[in-house]
């Protein structure tokens, strides 16, 4: 059994067991974040582009499809598309705008564009409601099924988010795939190969941000409402802390950080209000000691197994 | 008919001209060599050949157009490639995927860019395995580059210039750093590419170059102060002082 294999195998066995042990809404939510932590892994991990206005693409999806369902009743499907659409188009105008500076500054720049999508949602109250959010988003059956259910609109997000991550690993196998990390590692030679460079840190933008836009428009219909945090840049941090807590470059990484991050967040902050704290200490730990994430932790761990088990089977045949 | 032929080119940075009004010609199937002392200009006129840098003045003509100022990705793609001096590899991919992807960007088209997988491209693959099994790498090709010794990145930083079945290879110094026994072997690599490839070399060893060349460009301060065959050049008086008698300018 392929490495591959064994993953797809403990994340069906995770989507089916979580929603027995975690609230539904809890765990909807998991899987939603693992969307959008996916689609900035393609540009972080991948790409090597720290981008800190995923949030960007997150809330205009939301908004965008929020209100069309609010005020005009269209279907899930063309919401969804309409998500994916918003996020994309977005993701290439900041995208565009980004990919011509390098290193700090464009980290900067994710950042400011960020601020100045939040304001425009902030100030634009007749539309977005500002500071409350946009609240009253329905959620439409699908094909005639009713999804207001918890449970049956867990299902669906699970159904979505594995459609996603099917997709993602497609991409980062392709020659797409391949290019991205070149760059990530020999922006230069990448270049001289042949490869045009900013238009292909475009392409993952785009990607990314589709992933994005339909992961707001999941976490719109989850809540009933777009909060203005959704496009704030504390979320586009706690993605990159997601991911990188999970494993950036890795495919699993975002899914696995997505889980720690939205139960502790969850579950630890209702007993604990200073939960941010053990975020803080499990960040220093990754940067520290564990760059890969969980990820790497997981293999390291393993392999360490194997080293240390080796010699005491063997002892434990000797005397027989 | 030159294959490539530099017209006054010129580089300046400043009050400094790096590359002060090179005419050059290289004809197709032969090796031409550069040499000249440290700082000389030849990387750099190795930039402007290739694009990553803009030429101040002059031009560059390759098969006919004029190519001076041509960003790099589109240069790689008329056949041009090259191997830098310090060597720039893609050090956490494998050996097969740094000389895969040099293999793909010079497709005709890009078909399956996002969707088809790396590995499902036999021929590129094919193709890949044969260039490295040409340096030297055939049984490391699955390693990551980053494992291997600096020769072998050296090899391999070779393998993804020719991975791209170029026109025009341009080698800076290939041997750069390599031990006695290394270099052996790098030259004996580059002696069989000569008449396969048309080749600029830039390369410090001088026994090397001139046992290996068809013609030979001596820089010094950014100006070509001699150009002819491997012969001639070691009459040169003007290179004796400059570069083989080790005389330096004041």
């Amino acid at each position: 059994m392929t490495a591959s294999v064994k993953a797809w195998l403990a994340i069906l066995a995770a989507v089916v067991l979580l929603p027995v042990f975690v609230r539904h809404a809890i765990a909807t939510e998991i899987w939603i974040f693992a969307i959008f932590g996916l689609g900035l892994n393609l540009l972080m991990g991948y790409t090597g582009l720290l981008s800190f206005g995923q949030a960007t693409f997150f809330g205009s999806a939301a908004y965008v499809a929020g209100y069309l369902l609010k005020f005009y009743g269209i279907n899930v499907f063309l919401a969804l598309g309409l998500g994916i659409v918003v996020g994309a188009v977005s993701a290439a105008a900041v995208g565009y705008l980004c990919v011509q500076r390098s290193g700090l500054y464009f980290i900067m720049l994710t950042f400011a564009l960020n601020q100045m999508f939040y304001f425009t949602a902030y100030q634009w109250t007749t539309v977005t409601g500002g500071e409350d959010g946009m609240p009253g988003i329905p959620r439409p059956s699908v094909l005639g099924l009713d999804i207001h259910r918890p449970l049956a609109y867990y299902a669906a997000v699970a159904l979505l988010f594995l459609f996603s991550l099917w997709i993602m690993k497609r991409i980062v196998e392709s020659p797409l795939g391949k290019i991205l990390q070149a760059i990530r590692e020999n922006e230069l030679r990448a270049e001289a190969l042949g490869y045009d460079v900013p238009r292909m840190k475009l392409a993952a933008f785009v990607v990314g941000g589709a992933f994005s836009g339909l992961a707001g428009v999941l976490y719109a219909m989850l809540f009933g409402i777009v909060p203005l945090e959704s496009i704030g840049f504390v979320f586009s941090g706690n993605v990159v802390f997601a991911t990188l807590i999970g494993g950036s470059g890795s495919l699993y990484g975002p899914v696995i950080g997505s889980f720690v991050f939205i139960w502790l967040s969850e579950s630890v902050s209702s007993m604990w209000a200073r939960w941010p704290l053990l975020l803080g200490v499990a960040f220093v730990i990754v940067v520290l000691f564990f760059r890969g994430g969980v990820v790497e932790a997981w293999a390291r761990f393993w392999a360490w197994r194997a080293a240390h088990r080796a010699p005491t089977v063997a002892g434990a045949d000797a005397p027989r | 008919m030159p294959l490539v032929r530099t017209e006054r080119l010129t580089k300046s940075f400043g009050a400094l001209v790096a590359v002060n009004a090179v005419t050059l010609e290289v004809e197709e199937g032969s090796l031409h060599s550069v040499i000249g002392p440290n700082g000389a200009g030849k990387t750099t006129f190795f930039n402007l050949l290739t694009g990553q840098q803009a030429p101040t003045s002059g031009r560059i003509i390759f098969d006919g157009r004029d190519i001076a100022g041509t960003p790099p990705h589109r240069i790689a793609h008329l056949g041009i490639a090259r191997s830098f001096q310090r060597t720039s590899i893609f050090p956490t991919l494998s050996i097969l995927d740094n000389v895969w992807l040099a293999t793909f960007a010079r497709q005709e088209s890009w078909r399956g860019l996002a969707w088809r997988r790396a590995d499902r491209y036999p021929e590129l693959t094919r193709r890949a395995l044969e260039v490295l099994g040409e340096v030297g790498l055939g049984e490391k090709a699955s390693l990551l580059a980053r494992e291997i010794s600096h020769g072998e990145q050296r090899q391999l930083e070779l393998a993804i210039a020719l991975a791209a079945a170029p026109r025009l290879l341009l080698l800076d110094e290939p041997g750069a750093g390599l031990s006695p026994d290394e270099t052996q072997k790098m030259v004996a690599l580059v002696r069989k590419l000569k008449g396969r490839y048309t080749i600029i070399l830039i390369e410090h060893k001088i026994d090397v170059v001139m046992t290996m060349s068809d013609r030979i460009s001596v820089m010094h301060f950014g100006s070509v102060i001699a150009e002819g065959n491997p012969v001639e050049i070691q009459r040169h008086p003007e290179v004796r002082r400059a570069y083989l008698g080790g005389v330096v300018a004041p």
